[in-house]
Parts: structure tokens; sequence; C-alpha cells
């Protein structure tokens, strides 16, 4: 199988979707299903070959497109790449097991998440700049979509908020793409072209921020990250799962994959910049985190937190940050899809409140202690405890930046502290709460569901394995990163 | 003089006369009162036919036909751009009017064969003289029927389009014969050889910025832009889908033969830090004022037709942008935008339209519910404003994209940051723009509707809004399909100089 299956699969179910007649949502369902799990067994296996046959060319696909601008219809995907489409196809899955009771026009639902999808396995395999940017772009009104439709809490206005500020990033995008072009002779929108051209330091000192910002508030950098608990929280499961778990990461990849290898010595110029808003969204998300009331915010917040790992190992900008930052990525999707549909779906549905307050009276461990145990080891995975995929990501960062610049890790050191926090603390009264023993019984819930459950097993499976055994992650994503476009990258002092 | 190619270059214009000719022909003999006038449906119907018959005259016309004349030329690009009008032309007509807004539609639909004729003239003309009366023809057809319907809004839309583009006419005027005394010749050609020998005397510079004006004024660019509102609101659906599409295209492509073909050598220069005065700084000031003024006016619209008008003051900001470049790959890449946009604008009228004969009137909050009531419409719709809007992979976006790209490749030197000051600009209020369209989609997508009977339209109203979906679909997704034949034709339009 090649990985151009994850794409097409994707769109081709979003079509299949929309043409079905109406009334027709368990068809929907099973062939939402069915794309999404065709795709995520093509990256599978594309990831399992790449393995085996580690010294193999990587799959390229490159055809003409419209020739006038110098950009091709370029698709490509190495290590690191597949290891990115396997991230999306796990969490596609799971989001789809998770809204498999989505009631409310399910053709149209399933036909925008899966649209969400194909993009973002098109951002990760394209190798040339404007048909990233397509498929990044099309991502966003899906987005706003699902929100403002399907969403809970203050949703046309969660929407809003995080469309706009996803546009507003991707004008930042355009111009400093176009810039680019324009200063590399204004022939080809290929990226490793655009990665090769002589830019003078003047041009690079003031574009690279601009391109560089555009990925960067996709990627929930502070102080532009206010859009994403909003949004995310507002959002239905799936969407936050997707949006939380997958889409932030375009932002991340964008930033490492076009912004840095482009101009890499404006990179140089601003990169103690990057790393000190890294490090303070690490400890603003989690002490905002820390005083949160809903279950849903405190896992948004959380989610700026983790984002400030993998920005952070960017600016360290060696193997280790850069590993670090990409595991992170993964990981960070994982364990926020875990506890997005968690939260959203298995506890919300059936309590119908995310206070955590009134949680206290379910006493959920006794009622669901299936969602009890799985969001406990989503909370270790979160907290980056050893065995879970968050502790390979977040010591590979560290490690990074103890490299780079040590002084920084004090921050750090206080950011991991104020997670350990905030994630007991959420955890405690929404699952574990101190009960008055003449209280009663708590009110009986439904048990959790088979596709609740297979969900929930996939991605605590995906997640202890990169925890467990990191090596062959590791080699999957350095293969991608000793592409020659981040030669200068590596090399920096 | 070559008769035999003359006929040949005019037929397809001389098809459109004697159809609107029929048409009216139709209308007398219909109309003492026995007889009932003829339906909307018949005339349409000799409408489409003229039109397509038109098309396959000009189809036929042979590729290098020389008359030998420059007031009648077919190059590469007055082909091209003939073939854009009469397709718009069909649309527009295709658009058929509610019932009993239009009372006499024999007459309707020759004057509007009629303003087909005379941007079919400006596309294929080299004459400056002879392009202001073909525009002219084209112009006051339109005045006439934006106030076809004759309520009082219509003619409110109709006196003020008419007083803007009677001064908008007489600057033009005025500013081509200053253009004139430059060197006693009214050929493009002409102007634009001698032009390589020296630079233009100030009187001739100040003519250039006075055409600039009046060609402003037809293409809506702000500050010029004042009838627009007013014409998009109270004109006829059919009058406004010819003023935003059809006249608009012309309008560009009139901007790309004089200025960036004929007066490229006076452009001056609109780079940031080096500015130097000629038309492309000039165009670049409109730019920006366009592109502020028009998208920031459009957020604060409750009709979707004003806040379409604003969109065309905007988006006529973002052309500028690219000519004011001054390159043939921008300006290439402009009139590629053109057609996409004027499609995506004409699409969104209709729907539009559409709407606002169900429920009665056109602000954004009728839209509400629109895709349990008509999906086929919603969809249409989410495809035009999304287009208009920038957003891929639509034709929309893939326009806005190459005119920015290829507006700062012209531009960018080691020295100076080139255009980025417009494209920027641009870039960001794009971005702004996103949300007056998100606006509406919201109602149509988002919201319950008050009513939920199903919207019931007219077979062609249905076409109208089809075809240019499907296109602006494959163009977005295919740019190459038109973007490569813009281009060819205006680099042998330009060898052929």
């Amino acid at each position: 199988m090649n990985p151009a299956w994850t794409v097409i699969s994707a769109f081709a179910g979003a079509l299949l979707v929309l043409l079905l007649p109406a009334r027709s949502a368990m068809l929907a369902r099973v062939i939402a299903l069915a794309a999404s799990v065709v795709g995520a067994v093509a990256a599978v296996a594309c990831c399992l070959h790449k393995l085996s046959h580690p010294d193999s060319p990587k799959w390229e696909f490159d055809a003409e497109w419209i020739p006038q601008l110098g950009s091709r219809f370029h698709l490509a995907a190495d290590g690191l790449g597949l290891a990115l489409l396997l991230l999306t196809g796990v969490v596609a899955v799971a989001g789809v097991l998770f809204s498999w009771n989505v009631e409310r026009r399910p053709r149209a639902f399933f036909a925008w998440y899966m649209t969400i999808i194909g993009g973002v396995y098109g951002v990760f395999m394209s190798r040339d700049a404007l048909l990233m940017f397509v498929f990044y772009e099309v991502v966003i009104l899906p987005k706003y979509m699902l929100i403002s439709i399907w969403g809970s809490t203050n949703k046309e206005y969660g929407a809003m908020k995080l469309t706009m500020y996803s546009i507003a990033a991707s004008a930042l995008i355009l111009i400093g793409l176009v810039v680019a072009y324009a200063a590399a002779g204004g022939t080809s929108f290929d990226l490793e072209h655009l990665a090769s051209a002589n830019y003078s330091a003047g041009l690079q000192y003031w574009a690279f921020p601009i391109l560089f910002l555009g990925f960067a508030v996709l990627a929930g950098i502070w102080p532009f990250h206010t859009w994403a608990p909003t949004g995310h929280v507002a959002a239905p499961t799936a969407a936050s799962m997707l949006l939380a778990g997958v889409v932030m990461k375009l932002g991340a990849y964008g930033a490492l994959f076009v912004a840095m290898p482009i101009f890499e010595q404006g990179f140089q110029e601003w990169r103690l910049a990057i790393a000190l808003l890294a490090v303070a969204g690490i400890i603003y998300g989690a002490l905002t985190a820390l005083a949160q009331k809903d279950l849903k915010f405190v896992i948004g917040y959380s989610s700026v937190s983790h984002m400030g790992f993998i920005l952070l190992g960017l600016a360290a900008a060696n193997m280790w940050g850069l590993r670090g930052a990409v595991l992170q990525m993964i990981s960070h999707g994982i364990v926020a899809g875990l506890l997005f549909g968690i939260a959203g779906r298995v506890v919300y549905e059936r309590t119908h409140t995310r206070d955590l307050g009134a949680l206290q009276k379910f006493d959920l461990w006794r009622s669901l202690p299936g969602a009890a145990f799985a969001f406990t080891l989503a909370t270790a995975a979160s907290m980056g405890l050893p065995g879970f995929s968050g502790f390979v990501a977040e010591i590979s960062v560290v490690i990074g930046v103890w490299q780079a610049s040590p002084w920084l890790l004090l921050g750090v050191a206080a950011g991991i502290f104020v997670t350990g926090a905030f994630s007991l603390r959420a955890m405690q009264r929404a699952f574990f709460p101190v009960r008055n023993p003449d209280a009663g019984d708590p009110p009986k819930l439904d048990p959790l569901t088979w596709p609740e459950i297979s969900a929930i097993a996939l991605l605590l499976l995906v997640s202890v394995a990169i925890g467990v055994y990191p090596p062959p992650w590791m080699e999957l994503i350095d293969n991608g990163l000793h592409s020659t476009m981040f030669d200068t990258i590596r090399t920096l002092p | 003089m070559n008769y035999t190619a003359l006929f040949l270059q005019l037929l397809p214009e001389a098809v459109l006369v004697i159809a609107a000719l029929v048409l009216m022909g139709v209308a007398v003999a219909t109309q003492s009162r026995k007889k009932r006038p003829p339906t909307v449906d018949v005339v349409i119907a000799i409408t489409a036919l003229g039109i397509a018959a038109a098309g396959f005259a000009l189809y036929r016309c042979p590729g290098d036909i020389n008359c030998g004349s420059t007031l009648i030329v077919m190059d590469p690009l007055a082909r091209l751009f003939k073939c854009v009008v009469l397709m718009l032309g069909m649309l527009a007509a295709l658009l058929a009017p509610a019932r009993g807004e239009i009372r006499h539609p024999g007459e309707f639909y020759a004057l509007l064969l009629f303003a087909l004729v005379g941007l079919m003239l400006t596309v294929g003309t080299t004459h400056l003289l002879f392009l202001f009366v073909a525009l002219e023809l084209a112009s006051l057809s339109l005045y006439l029927m934006a106030g076809f319907s004759g309520t009082p809004r219509a003619a409110e839309a109709s006196l003020k389009y008419f007083l803007f583009g009677g001064v908008s006419a007489a600057f033009l005027l005025f500013g081509l014969s200053l253009v004139y005394g430059f060197r006693h010749s009214l050929e493009l050609p002409v102007i634009a050889v001698a032009l390589t020998n020296g630079p233009l005397p100030p009187f001739a510079v100040a003519g250039l910025v006075m055409v600039v004006v009046g060609l402003g004024f037809k293409l809506a660019a702000a500050p010029f832009h004042y009838w627009a509102p007013d014409v998009y609101q109270g004109a006829p659906a059919t009058s406004v889908g010819l003023v935003a599409a059809a006249s608009k295209a012309v309008g560009v492509l009139v901007m790309v033969r004089l200025l960036v073909v004929g007066f490229d050598a006076a452009g001056g220069s609109a780079l940031w830090g080096a500015f130097k005065p000629g038309w492309t700084l000039w165009l670049g000031v409109l730019a920006a004022v366009s592109m502020i003024w028009g998208n920031l006016l459009a957020l604060a619209q409750t009709s979707v037709r004003r806040l379409l008008a604003y969109s065309a003051v905007a988006n006529t900001g973002y052309l500028l942008v690219a000519l004011s470049a001054n390159g043939p790959k921008a300006a290439g890449t402009a009139l590629f935008y053109v057609v996409v946009y004027g499609l995506s604008t004409f699409g969104a009228l209709a729907v539009t339209a559409g709407v606002e004969r169900d429920r009665g009137d056109d602000s954004v909050g009728s839209f509400a519910g629109l895709v349990h009531r008509s999906p086929l419409q919603a969809l249409a719709l989410l495809v035009f404003l999304t287009s208009l809007a920038g957003i891929p992979p639509l034709a929309g976006f893939v326009g806005k994209f190459a005119m920015f790209s290829e507006a700062m490749a012209a531009s960018a030197t080691p020295e100076s940051a080139g255009l980025v000051w417009l494209v920027g600009l641009g870039a960001v209020m794009s971005a702004v723009s996103f949300y007056y369209y998100l606006k509406v989609m919201k109602q149509a997508f988002v919201r319950e509707p008050a009513d939920p009977s199903p919207v019931d339209l007219h077979w062609a109203h249905r076409m109208a809004m089809l075809v240019p979906a499907v296109l602006v679909v494959l163009l977005g997704l295919f740019p190459s399909l038109l973007l490569a034949p813009v281009s060819r034709a205006l680099e042998e339009t330009l060898r052929g100089w």
C-alpha cells in the first residue's frame, strides 16, 4: 500500500457520505469508519515497510499542476511524514468511534470530518508550498462548521474565534510564502527549491517572524493561544480530538518544515524569542489549567502547555530537540485525543456536565470505572510518566534544551511541576471525589459502549507502545530529519 | 482595408445585434392589447440562441485574421475575452427576472444584447476613441437596464449609476484627449512606440491619471465606488449580474491593454521605498484604499446585495495590486482572477436573487437554514462565498494567490521589499473579508429556518447558479485550464506589438 491511500480514502469518504440519500445515518458512520480505517491501515503498513526496509527510497508522486506559477502536485512521504500520517490515521479512527452516536445531520458531520482528515494528510505529504497551503486551508471551513453546528458551550463564539485566528494566521503564512517565492526568483514553489535559495539577511530578519508566526498561531504559541481552549471546548468531541490532536500539529509541522528551512538565518536571529515564548506557554498554560472549573477547559489549557514543548524543541534546533518536538506532536496528538474523548464523549454524554464540582456527585470511579481507569492512564501519559509516550517526548526535548541553553530548563521544570498539579487535581475532582458517606448511592450511568472501549484501547495502545519501546519511532523521525532540508538547521551553533 | 476580414471579425457582434432586433420586433408585434406579451421563457430562449450563435461565429473566426485597422482587432486577448463576455452574458441572461419584475422583457433583453455588443467591441480595439464609444454603448445600455424594473429603488440606482458614469466618461474622454496631444494619434500602438523614445510630457501624464480615474469609476475602485452599493441593491438581478461580472472583466482588460501593454514605459514605480510617479503608484494607492474601504464597509452590511457590492470594491483592490506590478505575468493573473471573480460573484448574486424572491428581502437573516430548504442552493452559495473569500480548493483562492505571488515576483529586488506593502495589506484584508462571508454562510448552514418549506426556482435560474459553481470548482482544482490560455494570449498579444 502506498501513502496516497490516506488522502484518497479521506476525500473519497467525504464525497461518498455527502452523496448518500437522507436518513442513512448508519451508512454514513460505516463509510466514515471504513474510510478512516483504510487511511490508518495504509499509514501503518507504510511505517512498517519503512522500518523493515530503511534504505528504500521515499515514496513520491510528482505531477504537473500549475506550470504558470511553478507549482507542482508533489507529494512525498519520508519516515517523519509517515509517523505523522500514522498519528492522523489513529486519531481519525478513534474520532469516528467516539462520534458513533451523532444523530443530528450525520451525513454532513462525517463529510466535514473526513474533509479535515484529508486536508491534514495532504499537508503532511506536500512537498510544494502552494499545494501544502491548499491542504492547510481546506481544513478551515470544516472546523467552523463542525464547531458551530454540532458544538456546545458558546459554540458560535468559539467557532468564529478559532476560525478568525486560523484565517489571520493563514494570511501571515501567505505573505511569508509569497515573499519567499518572489525572492527565490519567482519560478517555483517547490519546498526544497525555496529552502536552498539564498535570501538576504535583512529579508530573512523580517520575513521569518511573519511566516513562523503564521504557523505558530495554529500551534497555540503564547500569547496567541486563546482561540485554542475556547474553540476546543466548544467543539463536539470528535472535532476537539481532531483539532487539538492533529490540526494544531499542522502549525508545528509547518514551522518545522516550511518556516525554519526556508529562512534559517532569520530563525537563528529569532530563536531565543521563540524559546522564551514556548516556556511562557508551558508555564502559563499549566497555571491556567490549574484554575479551571470545566474539565474540557483543563484539557484545553493543558494542550497549550504541551504545545509549548514542541515549540521549545524546535527552538533548541538540535537533533534531540527536533526529534523530541516531533515525538511530542505524536504523543500529544494521541493523549489529547484520549482526554478529549473521555471528557467530552464518555463522561459528558452521560452526566451532561463537565463542571468539576458538579461531577463529584456522580462518583465516577464507582459509577463509570472503565472511564476512570482510562482517564487515569491518560493523565499519567499527559503528565509524562515513564512508560507513556509523553515521557519519551518530553525527555527528548529536555535533552535538546540542555544541549542548547540549559538555563531554560528552570522554566521547564516549573512547568512540569504545575502540569502534575493540575492533572492530578482535575483527575481527583472529576473521578475520585471524597464523598460524604451519607449521600447515598451515586446515580446509575450506562456502561461504556463498544465503540468507546475500542477507541480508548486504540489510543492507549499507541501511547504505551511509544513509551515502552521508542526506537522504531525515533528511527522513522530521524529518517525525515536527516533530509537535506534540515542540514543547515541541525548545524546551527 | 480587408473587408472580408472585417466582416468575419464583426460577425459575432452583428449576430447579437440581429438577435436584439428580433427581440424588439417581437416586443413591438405583441404590443397591442389583444395579444399577450411574449413570456420570459421565449425571450430568454431567443437571447440565449443569439448569444450561442455569436459564440459560434467567434469560434469559426480564423485565428490570424487582420483587417488592417486598429479600430477592430482580433488578437488572442480580444478573442479570449470576447468569449468570456459571451459566457458571462449568457449566464446573466439565464438569471430570469422574477414574475412581474420586468414588464417589457423583449426590450430588456434587447438592451442586454446591446450591452454585450458594446463590451465585445471594447475588448477588440486598440483605438482610444473607438474604445470610448464602445464603452459608452455598453454603459448606456447598463444604465437603462439598472432602472428597468421601475421601482423607486431601481430608479435611484439607475440615476446614480448614470450620473456617476457620466462624470467618469467625461474624465475618460478628457484624459484621452490629453493623451492625444502627445503624439497626435489615438492609436495605441503608435503611442507605445513613441513612448520608447522618451518620457511622457506632464500634460499626457495628467491625461493618463484622468483615464485611470474614469476606468476606476467603471471598476468601482474606492473612492469612486459610490454608485455600486445602490446599483447592486436596487437594480434587477440580471442587470447586476452583468455589471458585476462581464463589465468588470472588460474594465480590467481595458486597463491591461491600455496601461500594461500600451503605457508600460510611463508606469513609474509603486515599490516600497522606491516610489516614482506614474500610473502604477496611482493604481497602488487606489488598490490600498479599495481593499481597506471595501472590506471594512462590507463588515457592517446587513443586505447581502450591498455586501457583495462592497466586496466588489475590495476585489477591485486586489486586482489593482496585480496591475500595479506592471508585469505581463502579473497582468495575466489579474485577467484570470477577474474571470473567476466574475463567476463567483455572479453565482453569489444568483443565489441571493433566489433567496430574495422566496423570502421577499435579501437581508443576511433571510438565508437562515437555506441548507434545509434548498441543499443545492446552499452548496452553491458555499462554493461562491468561499471562492470569494479565497479559500482553496476554489478558483478564487488560486486567482488571489497567483496575483499576489506574481505581483511580488514582478517587483521584488534585493534592495527593496517591492510591493509587499500592498500584498501584505491584501492578504490581511482578505482574512478580514472571511468574516462577512462566514456571516452569510453561518445563516445558511448553522441556523434553523423560520419556514422549512423548500425553495422553488426557475430552471434557467438554476442553470445560472450551477454552471458557475461547477466552473469555480473545476478552475480551482485545475487552474491551468484558464490560466494557460490567458497567459498565452497575453504573451502573443505583447509579441504582436
